[in-house]
């Protein structure tokens, strides 16, 4: 087992399931990537860059996106 | 009506809305589009990565407002800055609501961490509008560092008390080179309007018109209390004094003595 922790939460993945990009994190999440934006231990990436972001085990993620607020 | 003009950019209306609160997106919408606001204000968290349908801004059409992200949550000046930047990289525009909050009963920013922030945040490029309470060296001392507004609170975060800071925040409009955007806690129509006679040139208002029970109806009656208020102040109110001064002549009248 392979894990990252994102928003918090420990995920694990199975051999060979390893998300090899942030944009592939996503796609296995569910996560519509045209409104998140990222830190991978605490560096912003920026959507354009998600794709060309590669993962590695034990990473911490951030996916944040706008809620309402005042 | 005169036009509101932030950081150089030109805005027709002066009510700013937030985004809060409100019982659907569709709702927002439409409260959004009643108040002809152009500048709406948004937070930012976590996906909720559990909870795929979790997208409740996809309602605001972003070419008719102008996004101004929060650093709602913030409890400090590394917090505010570090939420700043996210919200940069996800709009790419440089505005930012800046608000620390450190106290959760009242909500009160906390203004050491404000001015610290800020001036991180304007060395970077950013356009601050930061939120604070109703204290005119601490908006003097924004304004110097180069924030694009100020945004005094008339009373705590959606408590709708309307102007209990009055007197100071009529020091800060006395002041200010910068728009004064009143900010927080006006509940009703006539408090916005009491804001924009004493001189504010813009109001932020949120809670009023979410939770009230028509939110476009209270939109609509706060568009026009701003209007209101805004052409009142522009026409110059006249004195105030103790005693009666006769509206009607005080000669003519139909008796002997």
């Amino acid at each position: 087992m392979e894990n990252l922790k994102v928003n918090g939460i420990e995920k694990e993945f199975s051999a060979g399931r390893f998300p090899a990009t942030l944009d592939e994190l996503l796609k296995i999440l569910a996560v519509d990537a045209a409104t998140v934006v990222a830190e991978l231990d605490g560096q912003i990436i920026e959507r354009k860059d998600f794709a060309g972001t590669k993962l590695q085990k034990g990473q911490n993620i951030e996916l944040v996106r706008f809620v309402p607020g005042g | 009506m005169d036009e509101l003009i932030i950081a150089g950019r030109k805005f027709k209306s002066r009510l700013l809305v937030g985004t809060g609160k409100f019982a659907s997106p569709q709702v927002m919408a439409k409260a959004l589009e009643a108040s002809a606001a152009e500048i709406v204000t948004v937070a930012l968290r976590r996906v909720d990565i559990e909870n795929k349908n979790d997208d409740t801004l996809a309602a605001i059409d972003r070419t008719k407002y102008l996004l101004l992200p929060n650093t709602s949550g913030a409890r400090d000046a590394q917090e505010a800055v570090r939420l700043a930047k996210l919200a940069r990289a996800a709009t790419g525009i440089n505005w930012v609501k800046l608000e620390i909050t450190p106290d959760p009963n009242y909500l009160l920013p906390d203004p050491i961490e404000t001015l610290k922030a800020a001036e991180i945040l304007i060395k970077d490029g950013f356009v601050v509008l930061p939120y604070i309470n109703a204290d005119p060296i601490l908006a003097r001392k924004l304004e110097d560092a180069g924030t694009a507004t100020v945004m005094p609170l008339g009373s705590p975060i959606g408590s709708n008390q309307g102007l209990k800071t009055r007197a100071a925040l009529e020091i800060i409009i006395e002041q200010a080179n910068v728009p004064v955007v009143v900010d927080a806690g006006l509940g009703l129509p006539s408090h916005a309007a009491e804001a924009m006679e004493i001189g504010a040139d813009a109001v932020l208002v949120n809670t009023a018109v979410a939770t009230a029970d028509d939110p476009c109806q209270m939109a609509i009656a706060f568009k026009l209390a701003v209007e209101a208020g805004r052409l009142a102040y522009n026409a110059g109110a006249g004195a105030v004094s103790k005693k009666a001064s006769a509206s009607s002549p005080l000669t003519g009248f139909l008796r002997d003595k």
